[in-house]
């Protein structure tokens, strides 16, 4: 009788694929089932954004961060802004951090919204997705009001805001902000217990803090492996240390404490956004900035805490009107590199799980 | 030979267009060829726009549980759309790979169709609304629906695609381990009615709500729930619908068909999932029988609930993993099917049941 | 560690191999020489006051004279901030593999050995990825880069 043996065969996942977010590729060697080797193969979506902001002045680059990570469009144009406010040492008015905190924390929850229903619609629950869409909307529409945009806002600008809140924000806004904390209790009771749930997502893809930090993943997901470190608290920048909060930490690091922990951050920028809407002074909302402002040559590196990680943005400037080098790094870029580390030796349907939980959007791989 | 429908009072008319037939003079084989190739064109229509409908039903309940309204356009609460839906799928272009394995890409979606349409041979619709009253009713709907997983194979084969590949393979190895918990739920009837027909089944639950065998403590309700479990399985929804699981495989077995093909897996699909509803109707919940409204009506309603709650299945839970799925199977299925048929056993041998 | 002492903490330990420039507005920025990077990174990873093991950034600049390679680096532990720079002439540029020490710098070289066309030594895995294939116009990101159907902003 011949000796009975399997081969191992590869799987292209991608580049278009319902459970990859995007255009994102990954050649899967699979034995059977069992994933033995992923190896991703991303730039399918390069758009060649650093060298677009070498070409632009720096206000003008701050329609290009919106499309970096559009999901979270809101802390791209922070990020940029304060870079070139450190760059050029611009003062922001204090109302215009308030405001720009109040936006930051929407568009993370947001941001964590759709995560929310995106991983429930890759584990095969349909239903979580459309719950998950109708309370961002809300967002959304306070986003519209102020800014007139519902993805790529563009409102977050060197030295301030672009413009004042209507006065119909804040109630809305309360308003929106109620509901959400209402419907958790919805959310979670959806999935915490469901049995389908807990079997497909505990002890799934366990990542160990060691493998994420040498791999520079960070965000929810480092916090979700027991790695206490928010860069809102252990960096602050813009007025995050007015506020009494502290960042959500899970401890196995598997995709269940990765989708809990985006619940948790949810309470935490609610109340956040809570005591923001209280303290917000009245004045300025913007420093006299020319638009054609030259910052005097020097580097700085500026990051922020967004939905997804690290987001972080180099600019050098060289005296002149436009940075000399842009450089941008998003957190999915370093989760997408962790990946072939901790999300093999599992099933194709684990690797949908795991891809769900990291929350890789790929515009920001790919920049 | 008799009028299949023999007592038929949805359609007094059959009767009347049977004796026509015969006052004709037609010689008796093609007398029995000619009414039954009616009957199977009827059946096919019937069929065809319960699917339909089921697809419509579907699609507004997955609406209505996602806070959205689902159709809304074509006529009252888009009745009509999924008609249009399938003169769109059928006007598609048929777009065949290259490297497909020809013949088996080709028969995997009729197999796939037939299949599911043969099963309505033995189903009672109603009293005395049948086909064939078959001896062996239940053995054979196993026997016919099983050969749908031949057809996903098929297709999982004929595509020449890795997904569908997966697909298919995964659909063999659940239909194989869900058929045993389902078969074991199935004997648990049988053992009691001591009949395999369909008609003696249902026959056997009249007189009332608590003849039913669902509610007959304390094998009934276990082997529904363990009937309705295998079925939400052998019909490949979720939380069980692996072979096709979107989010993994694309869409598995059916990844490379489109057009007409595809409709025809699509609407096997529904028509399977009605099939199993049917089932549990005729097994645990009385079949046609129900008091004033004609039998017919009863059997559809209470077939649509059980469908229902397929519906309310797949829109709530997510989907298993496939080790899970069938660990599910043969560690928790299988023993408490078994567990469940020595218990029925005692119960009649004991003759603690009539 | 505040910056400040961050700053006379590295120029004591780091004499001679770091020295601190004036360019960095946020963080202090240092400046190594490319024959000392594996050296210093790997003190810099190891030293129980600096314990830098999380690697923020790294990336290439192109001033038209000179590359750089800037490192930005991060203490998960100590929660403090540090950059350091290379300085590489523009014809030959070779730069060594940190991913030994921070092995999250795979991509990030990958990315500096495919847009600036810096070559990274001891790199196992130097593959195309945020290009095409086939691509054969050179390295976009240089200053002096230029294709037919790449079009600058017009001067302001």
């Amino acid at each position: 009788m011949p000796e009975l043996r399997t081969e191992e065969f590869q799987v292209n996942m991608g580049p278009h694929h319902p459970a990859t977010h995007g255009v994102c590729r990954m050649i899967l060697t699979m034995d059977g089932e069992k994933i033995v080797k992923i190896e991703p193969v991303i730039g399918y979506l390069h758009r060649a954004l650093e060298k677009i902001c070498e070409n632009r002045t720096y206000a003008q680059c701050i329609p290009v961060t919106d499309r970096f990570e559009y999901v979270t469009a809101m802390s791209c144009n922070q990020v940029f802004a304060m870079a070139a406010e450190r760059l050029a040492g611009i003062e922001v008015p204090e109302r215009a951090e308030y405001l720009r905190v109040i936006m930051l924390e929407l568009n993370r929850i947001a941001s964590h919204l759709i995560f929310y229903g995106v991983t429930a619609m890759d584990l095969g629950a349909l239903t979580p997705f459309l719950y998950g869409l109708r309370e961002r909307e809300a967002i959304i529409d306070l986003f519209e009001m102020t800014c007139g945009q519902r993805l790529t806002y563009n409102y977050i600008r060197v030295g301030g805001v672009a413009k004042d809140i209507p006065k119909e924000f804040i109630p809305k806004c309360h308003e929106a902000i109620d509901v959400i904390t209402e419907k958790m209790s919805d959310y979670e009771g959806l999935l915490n217990e469901n049995p389908i749930w807990l079997v497909r997502t505990k002890g799934i893809g366990v990542m160990p803090a060691k493998l994420g930090i040498d791999y520079g993943v960070s965000g929810p997901v480092l916090r979700a492996s027991g790695v206490d470190y928010d860069i809102r608290r252990d960096d602050p920048y813009s007025i995050y240390d007015k506020f009494d909060w502290k960042p959500a930490v899970h401890q196995n690091g598997d995709c269940f404490d990765r989708y809990l922990i985006r619940l948790d951050e949810i309470k935490q920028s609610i109340k956040i956004i809570k005591q923001a809407l209280e303290g917000l002074p009245e004045g300025d909302i913007k420093a006299k900035v020319s638009p054609n402002f030259k910052p005097p040559a020097g580097e700085v590196y500026a990051r922020v805490e967004n939905s997804r990680g690290e987001l972080g943005i180099y600019i050098q400037s060289d005296g002149g009107k436009k940075p000399l080098r842009v450089k941008m790094r998003g957190g999915s870029y370093c989760q997408l590199q962790a990946l072939p580390y901790f999300g093999t030796n599992c099933f194709i349907a684990d690797l949908v799980a795991i891809f769900a939980t990291l929350d890789i959007i790929l515009p920001e791989v790919d920049r | 030979m008799t009028w299949p429908i023999a007592t038929a009072e949805l359609f007094p008319i059959f009767s009347y267009l049977y004796e026509l037939l015969e006052s004709t003079g037609l010689p008796q084989p093609w007398l029995a060829i000619v009414v039954y190739t009616f009957l199977a064109v009827v059946m096919f229509g019937v069929l065809a726009l319960l699917a339909l409908f089921l697809v419509w039903w579907e699609r507004k309940i997955a609406g209505h549980i996602q806070q959205r309204f689902g159709p809304m356009r074509h006529g009252w609460h888009g009745w009509y759309q999924t008609i249009m839906d399938a003169v769109k799928l059928l006007q598609k272009e048929d777009v065949r790979v290259a490297t497909r394995d020809k013949p088996v890409f080709f028969w995997a979606p009729v197999i796939c169709f037939v299949a599911a349409f043969l099963a309505y041979v033995t189903i009672p619709f109603g009293e005395g609304l049948i086909v064939a009253d078959l001896n062996i009713g239940i053995l054979y709907v196993m026997a016919v629906t099983t050969f749908t997983v031949i057809s996903l194979l098929m297709a999982g084969w004929g595509s020449n695609n890795k997904y569908a590949l997966l697909g298919g393979m995964r659909s063999a190895a659940q239909v194989v381990s869900y058929e045993v918990p389902m078969v074991a739920s199935i004997l648990v009837v049988v053992l009691f009615v001591g009949s395999l027909s369909m008609v003696d089944i249902v026959q056997a639950q009249a007189g009332g709500i608590w003849n039913w065998y669902a509610f007959r403590l304390p094998f009934g309700p276990i082997a529904f729930c363990t009937y309705i479990i295998a079925a939400t399985a052998e019909a490949n929804r979720t939380p069980f619908d692996i072979p096709e699981a979107e989010q993994e495989l694309v869409a598995g077995f059916n990844v490379e068909y489109s057009g007409m093909k595809f409709a025809m897996f699509f609407l096997a699909e529904f028509v399977n999932a009605f099939t199993v509803s049917a089932i549990a109707v005729i097994l645990f919940f009385g079949g046609w029988h129900g008091a004033l409204l004609p039998s017919w009506m009863w059997f559809l309603g209470k077939t649509f609930m059980i469908v229902l709650l397929l519906m309310l299945f797949r829109w709530t839970y997510p989907r298993l993993r496939v080790d899970q799925l069938m660990e599910f199977s043969w560690k928790f299925l299988v023993p408490v099917t078994f567990v469940n048929i020595i218990i029925a056993a005692w119960f009649k041998y004991a003759g603690w049941y009539w | 560690m505040t910056r400040d002492e961050l700053k006379d903490y590295i120029t004591k330990q780091f004499e001679g191999k770091m020295t601190l420039l004036d360019t960095g507005r946020h963080d202090p920025m240092f400046e190594v020489k490319p024959a000392d990077l594996l050296e210093v990174s790997q003190k810099l990873h190891d030293d129980e006051n600096l314990q830098l093991d999380f690697l923020c950034n790294l990336g290439a600049v192109d001033t038209g004279e000179i590359f750089e390679a800037v490192y930005s680096l991060d203490s998960t532990t100590l929660k403090m901030r540090l950059d350091f720079k290379l300085i590489l002439p523009r014809d030959g540029a070779e730069v060594e593999s940190v991913q030994k020490i921070w092995p999250g710098a795979n991509w990030f070289e990958r990315e500096m050995w495919e847009l600036y066309g810096i070559n990274i030594l001891n790199h196992d895995n130097l593959k195309r990825f945020l290009l095409p294939d086939d691509w054969d116009q050179g390295h976009p990101m240089r200053k002096d880069w230029d294709a037919p159907d790449f079009i600058r902003m017009p001067e302001l």
